[in-house]
């Protein structure tokens, strides 16, 4: 496939955001109750909450729960495109360094001893997500060097521990279990503006890649090269390990573990716009963030009046699309 | 000993300083010390394992020696931060691998990233003039093939901007067209005042691009100095284990080699030949391991040349001369060490008659003689040639004696040749 340059590539950029903006007034407008496209914009104009029933579901309820759905999407998508990179390894998801299962452990124990209001779930399990990335982390360093390879196997050695401590929780947890599952599998449901807030806590953390685009292109032909070509690599990986153990964090604890998306996104973005860091920083961002509240959509809609978890969806349409894109003589360099 | 003076004056660029290396209980560098003068075009050649390409990262900062240092303009390399070493030595690595669908002109600009200021763009492009690959500059990368890659990567490392270029065997994957538009590149850019240090395992292309040429053998210094006098038969013997012939034509030398053969059977075989009826011959024998003497011949006959690439004692005679009575003396000492004497198709004329009279010494002695049937059509002596052989056994061809020893070689007969 060509790639877009120049004007092609302007479109392209245009056609991600437009795609974002249709998103949204799709999410936010369609459910349970449906509210217009006038109406959407009416409530935006005025800015507040209003008294009309419609009004205050577009405030208290949809527009929290799209726009946790963007920042979740944008997170996971970014780190998995981060990881991706630097890792040189395209089956890299958000999930592998261990990060999400200690999360999901912090909220499978605020879950089971009933601390499990908010915002403690969140708090809980970014605590446990921030304590693995710190066991994981200083397990690969020797001689003040990140090794890559035992950083993967020591982050996927402790997400399948941690993995059996909270099968362990499951089989204790007896009605709580149902709220342990949704967890597991990511959701949105009954998300307000207190996970939002929490969840803006990662907008730093995304902007940071950004700034090591350059850096991520090089680390392409491998972190030999990029050492001879002056790539201070240590501290690249250092920085960006913790900014996408973060960006999982974050996400993790707000929506639980949603699949695919960090894995599928920065694909997608790189066979759209190639595989320049700046641009599929940028694509996978904005792809994450519409495809994931679009899912959301989905999750909230198929079986309505009951809602599917998140991450069903996503995994449900991602698998395919994965395979296809595995496939296709398009597909993904590596 | 070589100073650190390049031509184009200034002190030693790069001190290598008994430095020392190994890998977990495997040495692979051992006290190396050179000095690099600045525009010096240094040659590193060495067998497979002998540390070449781990002396050129030990140069550029990325592996630490174990004693030693490495000092670049008197300041020991590993003080300087990767950055700070990127903008004054460029690497080109042996293996480069990019799968992903960058331009060219983005592989380029990846090498600037060193340098904090200026233009990218710009360099890369002037970097790709330099090299001549200037329309390759929106083609996607991995599309190109091995010898535009390798000038990419070359291209890549002028982004860079240094006084340095370290090569790792950069052409081992190129034609010969490329690797000799890959070197007249790096000849350009040297006589433009660019430090050169490169890996190579062609010791031809040493020969004609190096200035200064380091030969190391086991992680040891073999020899090191200008060209010429480190790419000589003998060191080249003593550190690869093969025979090296210099050749000179038409001004410029050139090296070839052959495998140092070993006889291995104890039976030696003597040649009389010459005008190139023997040097087939020669090597036939030498790989079936025989021991090979030959004689009388004239020197600059293709015999003669061949026996002397073969390294084998030979009676020579001056070139269009008679056989002297010394040599033909010399030739019977010779003969007198052989088990079989072979007299090939030679012609006889009147300037090696007396190699007939060499090879009826043989027949007087006892030893099997070996003669190539229908010697009266070979004589241009007039006459005067005694061509009386009497028990000397007739092949009807050379052919026919290299079939017979083959034979007897593999069916390991100890002595079967009379």
């Amino acid at each position: 496939m060509r790639r877009p340059e120049g004007k092609g590539r302007g479109v392209v950029i245009l056609l991600a955001l437009a795609f974002l903006l249709l998103s949204f007034f799709l999410c936010v407008a369609l459910g349970a109750t449906s509210i217009s496209f006038s109406e959407v914009l009416q409530y935006l104009g005025s800015g507040s909450a209003s008294d009309d029933p419609s009004g205050t579901i577009f405030w208290q309820i949809r527009l929290p729960r799209v726009l946790l759905a963007f920042i979740v999407g944008a997170c996971l998508s970014v780190a998995g495109c981060v990881l991706q990179g630097m890792l040189l390894n395209p089956l890299t998801d958000p999930y592998v360094t261990g990060v999400s299962s200690g999360a999901a452990l912090g909220a499978a124990i605020g879950i089971v001893t009933h601390i499990a209001i908010v915002p403690w779930l969140p708090i809980l399990a970014l605590i446990g997500g921030m304590l693995t990335l710190l066991v994981v982390y200083s397990f690969s360093r020797r001689h003040g060097q990140v090794n890559i390879f035992v950083l993967l196997l020591a982050g996927v050695t402790i997400s399948q521990l941690l993995s059996a401590v909270i099968a362990v929780l499951m089989l204790k947890a007896g009605r709580d279990v149902h709220q342990l599952l949704y967890w597991l599998l990511g959701s949105f449901s009954g998300r307000s503006w207190t996970e939002v807030q929490i969840a803006l806590a990662s907008i730093p953390f995304l902007v940071v890649p950004f700034f090591f685009a350059k850096e991520l292109n090089i680390m392409l032909q491998g972190e030999q090269r990029a050492l001879e070509l002056g790539v201070d690599v240590e501290r690249v990986k250092k920085v960006l390990l913790v900014v996408a153990a973060v960006l999982t964090a974050i996400a993790v604890s707000v929506s639980g573990i949603i699949g695919f998306i960090g894995l599928v996104m920065p694909h997608l973005a790189r066979l759209v716009i190639g595989p320049d860091h700046r641009k599929v920083l940028a694509l996978s961002m904005v792809f994450g963030a519409a495809i994931m509240a679009l899912s959301d959509l989905a999750a909230r809609t198929i079986i309505a009046p009951s809602e599917l978890p998140v991450g069903v969806v996503t995994t449900f349409f991602g698998a395919p699309l994965f395979v296809y894109l595995l496939r296709s003589k398009r597909g993904p360099r590596w | 000993m070589v100073t650190g003076d390049g031509p184009h004056g200034g002190g030693p660029h790069i001190d290598v300083e008994t430095v020392s290396f190994s890998y977990p209980e495997h040495p692979v560098l051992r006290e190396v010390s050179i000095a690099i003068g600045r525009g010096d075009f240094l040659g590193i050649v060495g067998p497979n394992g002998s540390g070449k390409s781990t002396l050129l990262r030990v140069i550029d900062g990325l592996l630490r020696p174990e004693s030693g240092r490495v000092l670049l303009d008197r300041r020991p390399v590993l003080e300087h931060s990767r950055r700070e070493l990127a903008q004054a030595v460029a690497l080109v690595p042996q293996h480069f691998s990019l799968d992903f669908d960058f331009t060219v002109q983005e592989v380029v600009e990846m090498g600037h990233y060193c340098r904090q200021e200026g233009d990218a763009r710009a360099c890369a492009t002037a970097a790709m003039e330099t090299l001549g690959i200037g329309a390759l500059a929106e083609r996607l990368f991995p599309h190109l093939s091995g010898g535009e890659k390798q000038m990419v990567i070359l291209a890549q490392a002028l982004a860079q901007q240094p006084d340095v270029l370290l090569l790792d065997e950069p052409v081992s994957a190129l034609d010969v067209a490329h690797q000799l538009e890959f070197f007249d590149c790096l000849q350009r850019l040297n006589a433009d005042g660019m430090t050169i240090a490169c890996v190579l395992h062609d010791l031809n292309l040493a020969l004609h691009y190096c200035r200064t040429l380091l030969m190391l053998s086991d992680g040891r210094v073999a020899a090191y100095g200008p060209v010429a006098e480190v790419l000589v038969p003998d060191t080249i013997d003593a550190v690869y284990g093969v025979h090296a012939h210099v050749h000179h034509h038409a001004g410029r030398s050139f090296l070839t080699f052959s495998p140092r053969l070993r006889a291995e059977r104890r039976e030696r075989v003597h040649l009389v030949c010459g005008g190139g009826t023997g040097a087939a011959l020669m090597r036939d024998l030498y790989q079936l391991g025989f021991a090979v003497s030959a004689g009388a011949v004239n020197a600059l006959d293709s015999d003669e040349i061949t026996g002397r690439d073969l390294g084998m004692p030979m009676a020579v005679e001056a070139p269009f001369t008679v056989l002297s009575e010394e040599v033909h003396r010399e030739n019977l000492e010779l003969i007198d060490r052989a088990h079989v004497v072979i007299l090939t198709d030679v012609p006889i004329g009147t300037g090696n008659l007396r190699n007939l009279d060499a090879v009826r010494h043989a027949l007087k002695r006892g030893a099997a003689v070996w003669v190539v049937a229908d010697l009266p059509s070979r004589d241009f002596t007039g006459g005067r040639a005694d061509l009386d052989l009497p028990g000397a056994r007739q092949f009807d061809s050379v052919a026919d004696m290299v079939a017979e020893l083959r034979e007897r070689a593999a069916s390991g007969r100890p002595s079967g040749l009379s």
